[in-house]
């Protein structure tokens, strides 16, 4: 019952921040809301199939570049369809990288990701008719119809209505029958190929997926920023979503959300100490891993799990369920 | 293009490549002990590298003390991390260790940066940089010491594991953990060795290289290419490192003859997709079966 209650209390927070918060935060909301649909992602592929990747600003990238393209060239596109669009395009070629690399695993897999970053990178620079290189892009404002989205107000509010929807399929995909699949992949894949999961038919719908989610999440990014440029997604941006991920739990679509937005948070409040910036996460990662491996997902469930016990609870579920 | 000049471009490929294959070996020899990787390999080097810098530059020592310098900052640091967190995490999984060792870069690189700056730095070279006249062919003495330095350290390496007590060991435990510990090989030696043997492996790497690339924070990204270089030769294997490093280096240096200029930094990374996807067991990898 209080959980729900919270719940309801976050989504009214939501709903009515711009009016609350300084116009500042309403932009900085956004960012959070963009992180946590491009950690959902992530999290889908790495905490869900144990399939990590070093490149996902690559696949923001492509969200970025291929929503803004879209709005240059054909400004009539209602902005709900663009951001579809960015997704699909993201998706193929998510898929066109992911196929191949269901032969690799572990190290490898990571590896090749992060070479992907690299590459895409690359070849926005190198594509300069197309994505006017390192000059960079300034993305026209998105419309909705004949409403144009030039407040930050209302850019929140489309970041808030997507990341949403996302949010809520995301859910309902974890506790389908997919996303039961994913996960028995991520504990043991010859367990779940033995058990009649078509393993890599999962995977690589964890791949398209995640692209998906991650090249959306560039397309709000796209006009949530309104300039674009190559060095903007460079290697460091995917580790950022990898201290989300490892930070907000992996396999948990609320810790997403939640290391989405510490990570978001405290990117902009270190903006000051630039220098700092990577020692403070590097400092996250090896912290959660040696004391905190659930992430706060994780730290969460077993500070609940205390409260109930020492309240006469069912105590005997703290050494079952860890 | 002439003979002369080509001969020219792969003799200073071989020079890059000798750098990507100790940075090779390196992840190699703890990928074999330990069967994690080391994301950090590439900001260790970097760390010791500004340390030899420094003890250049500040105390005035001599280049070949300042490198013992490095050497031992760099075994240093690995015992120290090796001890204060991997030792913690032992049973972890690779994707762990992966982690553990991605924030650790994390650190070393915006610690460099805090304590020396993120600028470049030229950086003192053993050897002279007039080129020496083979005939026609004109060859810079940097890159013909860095290959032989390479070369030494390889066979010392190759000796070491041969026929010492600690590289048996580790070839030990390479081939079977839990074997080599009933026969009473203590495994944590093993991996506080193999850390530190590839920390040394590559603050020598670091000294040789610094003088051509510049000494920078960004040094550290160099573990790309010797991951690339391992895997190119089969990853495990360190003859397959070393000739994948090697290979690698060529390639990079050959690359911009023939393809548009744009695509040179992009090489390592091409090549390593390219590989992982045709022929994930390198060239002389083999592709391991894994027990359920």
């Amino acid at each position: 019952m209080r959980s729900k209650a919270a719940l309801v209390g976050l989504v009214a927070l939501l709903v009515v921040w711009p009016w609350v918060a300084p116009r500042y935060f309403v932009f900085l909301a956004s960012l959070v809301l963009v992180n946590a649909v491009v950690a959902i992602g992530l999290n889908l592929l790495s905490g869900f199939t144990n399939q990590l990747s070093f490149g996902h600003a690559g696949f923001l990238a492509i969200g970025a570049y291929a929503a803004a393209l879209i709005t240059l060239h054909a400004p009539a596109v209602p902005v709900v369809v663009t951001l579809a669009l960015a997704g699909l395009v993201t998706a193929v070629v998510g898929l066109a990288f992911g196929v191949p690399c269901l032969r690799l695993s572990g190290l490898y897999l990571a590896m090749a990701t992060l070479a992907f970053g690299f590459v895409i990178v690359e070849a926005i620079l190198n594509l300069d008719a197309l994505t006017r290189g390192a000059d960079g892009l300034s993305v026209p404002v998105a419309r909705l119809g004949a409403w144009p989205l030039a407040s930050d107000t209302a850019r929140y509010y489309l970041a808030l209505a997507v990341t949403a929807v996302l949010v809520a399929a995301a859910i309902n995909l974890t506790r389908s029958r997919v996303g039961r699949a994913f996960l028995a992949i991520r504990e043991s894949e010859i367990a779940a190929q033995a058990s009649g999961v078509p393993v890599a038919l999962y995977k690589t719908l964890a791949f398209g997926l995640s692209a998906f989610y991650t090249g959306v999440a560039g397309g709000l990014f796209a006009f949530l920023v309104g300039f674009l440029s190559p060095d903007a997604f460079d290697v460091f941006l995917s580790v950022d979503f990898v201290v989300m991920i490892i930070l907000g739990g992996l396999g948990s679509v609320p810790g997403s959300i939640a290391g989405a937005a510490v990570v978001t948070v405290l990117n902009d409040g270190l903006a000051a100490f630039q220098n700092y910036r990577p020692l403070i996460f590097g400092a996250i990662l090896i912290a959660c891993m040696l004391f905190m491996p659930g992430g706060i997902t994780g730290a969460v469930r077993a500070l609940a799990r205390r409260l109930t016990a020492s309240s006469g609870g069912r105590s005997c579920a703290s050494s079952s369920a860890a | 293009m002439t003979t002369a000049a080509l001969i020219h471009v792969v003799v200073s490929g071989l020079a890059t490549g000798s750098i990507y294959a100790l940075m090779a070996l390196s992840l190699v020899i703890v990928y074999n002990a330990t069967r994690t990787l080391n994301f950090a390999q590439g900001e260790m080097l970097m760390v010791s590298t500004f340390v030899a810098w420094s003890a250049q530059r500040l105390l005035g020592l001599p280049l070949l003390a300042a490198l013992v310098v490095a050497v031992l900052a760099a075994a240093l640091l690995a015992l120290v991390f090796e001890r204060l967190v991997i030792r913690r995490a032992i049973g972890a999984t690779h994707w762990d260790v992966l982690i553990l060792t991605l924030g650790l870069s994390l650190m070393l690189r915006a610690g460099a940066g805090i304590i020396w700056s993120h600028d470049e730095f030229p950086f003192p070279s053993f050897f002279s940089n007039r080129p020496i006249a083979f005939g026609p062919v004109r060859l810079a003495p940097a890159s013909l010491g860095i290959i032989g330095a390479s070369l030494v350290l390889m066979l010392a390496l190759a000796a070491l594991f041969r026929w010492t007590r600690l590289g048996r060991a580790m070839r030990a435990v390479a081939q079977n953990q839990r074997a080599a510990r009933l026969m009473g090989i203590s495994v944590e030696r093993v991996y506080a060795g193999a850390w530190v043997l590839a920390a040394v492996v590559g603050a020598i790497a670091g000294v040789l290289v610094a003088p051509v690339i510049f000494l920078s924070s960004k040094m550290g990204l160099v573990v790309i290419n010797g991951f690339t270089a391992a895997v190119l030769g089969g990853f495990g294997s360190m003859p397959g490192a070393v000739i994948g490093g090697m290979l690698l280096g060529v390639l990079e240096n050959l690359a911009p003859l023939y393809l548009p200029s744009g695509i040179r930094y992009s090489v390592p990374f091409l090549v390593l997709i390219a590989i992982l996807l045709v022929r994930p067991a390198g060239l002389l990898g083999r592709v391991e079966r894994r027990k359920v």
